[in-house]
């Protein structure tokens, strides 16, 4: 019993070390006054990330992707809401097939995602507009938006929705004043996955941005091809606190707790 | 096959109305037709001579109460309540005063800005009640609305409930698969089976003179005796015979409650038989009577003091008087 004990609080405490390990090296990267990664550490700078706030081109393809991120998750939230609505509720033919069709962007390498789109872009004459980018991450982010919804959506008891219509609420007030209220939570946890998914994406992106309008990861990567000091770990540390300031701040507002398994 | 299959049903006004049967009967769904969710392949639903058959749900201004209470979980208790009020556009002043009306009436005055899941069960029905009632709706509809309740808290609800109803003089149509709350709240009862209505009558109608063999068996214990009627006397199929009203010659059943059985001395009665086993359940026993014929009777006897329990194996004769038993025709 103790041993078996002992055998699954070293396997969690290996695990939790294997994923928060390189964290940890970035960060002390970041911190670390030498260009180059050292260990032990010398000493704590904020020179890389003063060199990073001061380049233009990562703090300008900082906003681009911020801007790019609020826009999926805006289109990916309508969209993913709206297809798990009627997928679990329009009695459709073939709802699971289409279900399917919508998760295959998971299931794909992103690097074909981002070629096919590439190869699209071009063969209808379109360019790379700052639109395709957002669109070509919706098309990766909206299933996770499915998934959450749906998950929310199973388990939501429609009697409640029903009372509703008795007291007297239309088709319309009750989609605002129950349904939506309650399935908000699905649909924002999938909104959390649809930003860190754009604001994370770098295949998509590499075939989609254009020289001077390019994303934070693309820029960390061309940078990282000729330079590789402190500034690109400082860059990666203000990607990760957003993050993570993203996830808490919907968190605190809607309550990601309430949402059940993904 | 249709969940429910050529209907007739009027329920008078102000009346507690109960339609009762085993699940799957079509209970449910009869409820769920008359508050628009379900739409009558044909025929009609009516109230108060407006026919409602294609008038959607929301608009029929009828309350309902859930098994599954059914609150909004996102909203407080006074929010709750206030919902269809302020669906009919009703005034604010006028919507609190009238949810303080609403949740005194079901006994949670002072319970207004909590949310749904810090109410008990039972506080939480009361809710659902109070959300039905105050709109004033004519017809109140009842899903089975104590089901989830444990039995102590049931039986007060049950008490609650009627006299509820009784106050405000709504006409209450109440789905229950539970006989003993259909018999105890009912005006009139509806029992459904496979689809179809069987009997509709009082409780004691319907206890009483059962009209069909599945009435008999669904409500309470019975004892039925298949046998012959001929001249006016009926004559089991082992060859006894036994008392009962009046009936048309030719093949029946006679229907017999356990309680309206008495025990006396072999010899005195119908039928000598022995006790072949005997469950006592504090207030009263029940013996099972097995005939000399090998026929089985189911026989309840009050439990008027020590020392009256009968023995088990003693030879005891079954007597009834001739209105005590029914006689339903084959089903």
């Amino acid at each position: 019993m103790s041993a078996a004990r002992s055998v699954y609080l070293t396997a969690n405490v290996a695990i939790l070390i294997f994923l928060i390990a390189p964290l940890a090296v970035i960060a002390i990267f970041a911190l670390n006054p030498t260009p180059y990664i050292q260990f032990p550490p010398v000493g704590v700078t904020w020179r890389w990330f003063q060199k990073f706030w001061a380049s233009p081109e990562f703090t300008n393809s900082l906003v681009l992707s911020l801007e790019v991120a609020f826009a999926v998750v805006v289109l990916s939230m309508a969209i993913g809401g709206a297809a798990a609505i009627g997928l679990e509720r329009g009695r459709l033919p073939g709802a699971r097939l289409v279900t399917a069709l919508f998760l295959t962007p998971l299931m794909l390498p992103a690097i074909l995602t981002g070629l096919a789109m590439f190869q699209l872009l071009l063969s209808f004459g379109i360019g790379r507009p700052v639109w395709a980018l957002v669109l070509g991450h919706t098309v990766v982010a909206v299933p996770y938006v499915i998934r959450t919804t749906l998950a929310v959506l199973s388990e939501f008891d429609r009697r409640v929705e029903e009372a509703a219509a008795v007291l007297g609420a239309t088709p319309t007030r009750v989609f605002a004043e129950v349904t939506l209220p309650l399935i908000r939570p699905g649909v924002f946890a999938g909104g959390v996955f649809a930003f860190i998914t754009s604001f994370d994406q770098f295949p998509i992106s590499l075939f989609l941005v254009t020289p001077g309008h390019e994303t934070l990861p693309v820029v960390m990567f061309n940078y990282m091809k000729f330079d590789l000091d402190g500034t690109i770990a400082a860059a990666s540390m203000v990607s990760i606190l957003l993050a993570v300031g993203v996830v808490f701040i919907i968190d605190r507002l809607v309550g990601l707790r309430a949402t059940v398994a993904i | 096959m249709p969940a429910v299959d050529t209907l007739d049903l009027h329920v008078q006004p102000g009346e507690f109305f109960s339609l009762l049967g085993p699940s799957g009967c079509g209970k449910t769904t009869t409820l769920r037709m008359i508050a628009g969710f379900e739409t009558p392949d044909e025929g009609t639903i009516a109230v108060g001579g407006r026919d409602l058959t294609r008038v959607p749900v929301h608009r029929r201004d009828m309350g309902m109460v859930f098994q599954s209470y059914a609150l909004f979980p996102h909203r407080t208790v006074a929010e709750n309540v206030a919902f269809g009020l302020r669906m009919r556009g009703v005034p604010k002043r006028e919507i609190t005063e009238r949810v303080a009306t609403a949740l005194g009436q079901v006994a949670l005055a002072g319970y207004e800005e909590r949310r749904p899941n810090q109410l008990s069960g039972g506080q939480q029905q009361r809710v659902a009640l109070a959300r039905a009632i105050v709109i004033r709706p004519a017809v109140l509809l009842c899903d089975e609305p104590l089901g989830a309740l444990d039995r102590k808290l049931r039986q007060s609800m049950q008490v609650e409930l009627k006299q509820l109803q009784r106050r405000l003089g709504v006409t209450l149509v109440f789905v229950t698969h539970d006989q003993e709350e259909a018999l105890a709240m009912s005006d009139r009862i509806g029992i459904m089976n496979a689809g179809r209505l069987d009997q509709v009558g009082t409780p004691a109608d319907i206890y009483d003179r059962p009209a069909s063999r599945f009435v008999a068996g669904f409500i309470g214990e019975i004892n039925l005796v298949d046998g012959t009627m001929a001249g006016g006397r009926f004559t089991a199929r082992d060859g006894t015979p036994m008392p009962c009203p009046a009936g048309s010659d030719g093949p029946t059943t006679l229907a017999l409650r356990p309680e309206k059985i008495t025990l006396g001395a072999p010899g005195s009665g119908v039928a000598d038989g022995t006790i072949t086993d005997a469950s006592f359940l504090g207030d009263q026993v029940i013996y099972t009577v097995t005939t000399g014929a090998g026929a089985v009777f189911l026989v309840k006897e009050r439990n008027s003091g020590a020392g009256h329990l009968r023995a088990p194996a003693s030879a005891v004769a079954l007597d009834w008087r001739l209105d005590a038993a029914v006689l339903i025709g084959r089903a």
